[in-house]
């Protein structure tokens, strides 16, 4: 078992390198077939000023004036090695500027994924364990709440009440903590009801499961019931959703970025998508490619571990049905 | 009794609270109801210190709710009203952080489906200190002595193994065992069995049977035991209790109610048991013996062999198999889960091909054939399933269900299939105002009917009956099989049967095939099988049978094997 499983996650390991790797080659080569060369929109634009000798160094120093399949094959083993490259507006490693905004995104994307799970956590435990006369019904309520209202809406209410009321932060400064404590139970809020729904509803699907009541029969809790056999099956599922949703965290976090002029990655795309400055645009889109397949690859691996039945190579054909199924047949197929 | 011996430690440790007179269960007119329907009324029964008790009916009579109000596992939008008292307490008026510690300690569970009754994502051992943790045994590694010990006590014959496995790597019969040592590790005074055996083999049926039996004979415990077999109650327990629609029909000693039932229900459920009235149906099958001798072979299967390989092992389902049916008669394959039944009628239906060796339907061969000509194949061989539950799509009209292969085989004019349709549903006993009705609002006999009329409805000659009752009660089975000889009576078909209930074979095959571990062990027609057989698998098969008439033997729980056989 310990065996087929390393196996199986080195196999993954290395198909999402390769998807990572044709993610470079892909958009590398979209941006080059698009049409509007930068070098003439930007470089070549008046108003900025360059002279054509400084033209000319940042084509050389790019690399630009080369054949498309040579600077593939450079930029691709730069990206291997970490070298993304340097920046066509400011000449600095596009590594070490991504570096200095990451962090911040980072925080705000985790603090909202955390948080949503906590909130999501919370309402699948009451709509079980709180008994019906204190108010399972509004528990339950909240996702639908959580959903129809406009995000705004709550980070208004958030800032009226926690900035102005009690003056925890100071609204002109997006950096602070507590602004990004708010900012992410923001975004978090529509997150965290899209994940509870899914986990609510396969808590009530594995609470009406006959071992759920054979359990009970055997003089368990509530909260142990729950804690030990009900949320382990649910969650599986919801590590499918929480994958998907990353990139909708992610996504949320740059808008954010951007419309409250936070330093991170948001801010740093705006301003290279106004420069177009490729280089910059290509590390970020590879880099949130991986974010991606690094999720996905994290839910592949998580999920032979919460349940003992996946399998972990293809289906072998076997002879099953209701009737002849487990008897003589060794009834897992986990070995490579 | 070397592990009644083993057990005595524990059961020294737990010191019971001291015996108050009185039955231990006293149910006095218990009246259950989901919403406005009432689905138990006025149900009374008691159960002494030590006895044993079932109550028997069909689905829908309500046993299984009475058990679970016992349990008190009733769904939310059940009201109980009633008294029952166990141990002198008053289990419905008890508020939960009361009745709790009764759970596991007082009263505990079996369940029916062993295969949904474990936490699949859990290991064994996790689930069994659940149990364990009701001894007030501090010490987790004794816990997992006295786990290994009842498990080992029922019949696992390795423990260790199955405390660390997975409910899924267990066969149903080992999970079976699993869920009765947890049941009765906390050492309850009360055991009620909702079904524990119709979920499996009946010779894995009746070690657990034997099992449940003995335990309650060496731990003293009594025994409610929810059935819908009348054979199976009637060689277990003291009383029965017989229930229809929610009420009692007839109660009293086993004895008294099985050999003499004076209620008409009660005399029915008897008749219905295939083992006591092997002869049955013989008006309607016996005729068919005439065709052996003349008939032509419909199918011929010849020396068969199918692998597998699973985990990189070769497992042979089906090794060598050959057998034949003359025209108009009834072939029953049987034998326990994984001895090859489904695989060989997989490769009859042309599902699988085989290695090695042919068959031949109708004198065509199927081997090497196209998809194409499989499908004209398949317009003579028809299937119905184990399960109506879920062989039907339950979006749709029972009109369109049995209409389906006819639109698949663009038979007819579409005025002239209503017609076929009609005629289909009118040959299984079901008029036309079921055309417009979903599966959902049939029962389990009902929905039968509809899967064999879509068979019927082609006007095949072969139908391939893969366990049609093993899902539903023994008088809906009654009911089934007689449609299903009456159409055999009448167009002439030719069935291929199979099941593992020897019983029912017993009452409508012409000729049996015993298959073991992808082999056919022995042959012939059904007298010579059953009257004369030759071989000890055959005869053990024969021997589970649940007749009712062992009368008492379960009073001598050590003369069987302990061990479950693991192949």
């Amino acid at each position: 078992m310990r065996n087929a499983y390393l196996v199986y996650a080195a196999k993954r390991i290395v198909q999402a390198v390769v998807v990572i790797l044709l993610t470079y080659v892909f958009t590398f080569i979209v941006v080059s077939i698009l049409p509007g060369d930068p070098v003439t929109n930007v470089l070549r634009n008046p108003q900025n000023g360059f002279s054509e000798e400084e033209i000319q160094a940042i084509i050389a120093a790019q690399g630009l004036d080369r054949p498309i399949p040579v600077q593939l094959w450079d930029a691709l083993s730069g990206f291997v090695t970490g070298d993304l490259g340097l920046s066509m507006r400011s000449g600095r490693p596009v590594a070490t500027m991504i570096a200095e905004v990451l962090p911040s995104t980072l925080i705000l994307a985790s603090m909202t994924l955390a948080f949503s799970l906590i909130i999501a956590g919370l309402i699948g435990y009451g709509s079980q364990a709180l008994p019906r006369k204190y108010g399972q019904g509004i528990v339950r309520g909240i996702p639908s709440l959580f959903l129809s209202v406009p995000n705004f809406v709550i980070g208004l209410l958030l800032i009226h009440i926690f900035g102005f009321q009690f003056g925890l932060f100071r609204v002109i400064d997006p950096n602070s903590f507590w602004a990004t404590f708010f900012a992410s139970v923001t975004l978090a809020t529509p997150i965290s009801a899209q994940i509870a729904e899914v986990l609510v509803a396969n808590l009530d699907n594995e609470s009406r499961q006959e071992y759920a009541a054979v359990a009970r029969a055997r003089g368990l809790r509530q909260v142990r019931l729950f804690f030990l056999h009900l949320l382990k099956p649910s969650s599986l599922p919801v590590v499918t959703v929480i994958a998907l949703m990353v990139g909708e965290v992610l996504g949320n976090a740059l808008i954010t970025e951007t419309v409250f002029g936070r330093t991170g990655i948001g801010s740093l795309v705006q301003r290279s998508v106004s420069t177009q400055d490729l280089p910059v645009l290509q590390a970020i889109v590879s880099l949130a490619a991986v974010v991606f397949v690094v999720v996905n690859l994290i839910a592949d691996l998580v999920y032979p571990l919460l349940d003992p039945r996946v399998k972990l190579v293809g289906a072998v054909r076997r002879p099953t049905t209701a009737d002849e199924g487990s008897a003589n047949i060794p009834s897992r197929v986990v070995t490579e | 009794m070397a592990s009644q011996d083993k057990l005595t430690p524990p059961l020294t440790r737990i010191v019971t609270a001291p015996r108050r007179a009185g039955p231990l269960l006293r149910v006095e007119d218990l009246s259950v109801s989901y919403g406005p329907q009432e689905v138990v009324t006025g149900v009374g029964f008691e159960l002494g210190r030590g006895e044993s008790l079932a109550l028997i009916g069909e689905s829908g009579s309500g046993k299984s709710t009475i058990a679970r109000s016992v349990l008190r596992l009733l769904p939310g939008n059940a009201r109980a009203t009633g008294r029952i008292t166990f141990d002198g307490q008053e289990i419905l008026a008890l508020p939960e952080r009361r009745f709790r510690p009764l759970r596991g300690r007082g009263i505990g569970f079996v369940p029916q489906d062993p295969g949904n009754a474990l936490n699949p994502v859990r290991t064994i051992g996790a689930q069994a200190q659940e149990a364990a943790a009701l001894l007030d045994e501090p010490d987790k590694a004794i816990r997992k002595e006295l786990i290994l010990e009842t498990f080992a006590q029922v019949g696992l014959d390795n423990p260790g193994r199955a405390y660390e496995s997975y409910p899924h790597q267990l066969s149903g019969g080992m999970l079976q065992r699993v869920l009765i040592g947890l049941a009765v590790l906390p050492r309850p005074a009360l055991l009620v069995a909702d079904e524990p055996t119709s979920a499996l083999d009946v010779t894995i049926q009746k070690r657990i049977l034997e099992l449940l039996s003995r335990l309650q004979q060496d731990l003293d415990i009594s025994l409610l035991l929810i059935t819908h077999d009348l054979a199976v109650a009637a060689e277990r327990t003291d009383a029965l209790v017989v229930l229809k629609g929610g009420s009692v029909q007839e109660a009293g000693s086993t004895a008294a109610v099985f050999s003499a039932p004076s209620s008409a229900y009660a005399r029915k459920l008897r008749a219905d048991v295939p083992a006591l009235n092997p002869d049955r149906y013989a008006a309607l099958r016996d005729p068919g013996f005439a065709r052996l001798a003349d008939g032509k072979a419909k199918i011929a299967v010849s020396g068969v062999t199918k692998t597998f390989s699973v985990d990189g092992k070769v497992l042979k389902a089906v090794d060598d198999v050959s057998f034949a049916v003359p025209a108009g008669t009834t072939h029953a394959l049987v034998g326990e889960s994984g001895s090859g039944k489904t695989t060989t009628i997989r490769l009859l239906l042309g599902l699988d091909q085989p290695d090695h060796g042919d068959i031949t339907v109708a004198g065509t061969p199927l081997a090497g054939r196209s998809q194409q000509a499989l499908h004209a194949v398949w317009r003579h061989l028809q299937l119905v399933y184990q399960n109506p539950f879920t062989s039907l799509d339950p979006t749709w009209k029972v009109e369109h269900l049995v209409r389906e292969p006819l639109d698949r085989f663009r038979i007819g004019t579409p005025k002239e299939r209503g017609e076929q349709v009609r005629e289909a549903l009118a040959s299984v006993g079901l008029g036309e105002q079921f055309l417009s009705r979903r599966p959902t609002a049939l029962s389990g006999g009902q929905r039968q009917r509809v899967a064999i009329a879509r068979a019927l409805v082609l006007k095949p000659d072969v139908i391939v009956l893969d366990e049609p009752t093993s899902a539903l009660d023994v008088s809906v089975q009654a009911d089934i099989v007689e449609v299903l000889l009456s159409l055999q009576a009448k167009l002439g078909l030719t069935y291929v049967f199979v099941s593992h209930d020897l019983a029912l074979v017993r009452q409508i095959a012409h000729t049996v095939s015993v298959m073991h571990r992808g082999r056919i062990v022995e042959h012939g027609t059904v007298g010579e099988i059953f009257d004369n057989p030759r071989q000890p698998y055959t005869r053990s098969l024969l021997k589970s049978i649940p007749s009712g008439i062992e009368g008492g033997t379960h009073r001598n729980p050590h003369a069987f094997p302990l061990k479950e056989q693991i192949a």
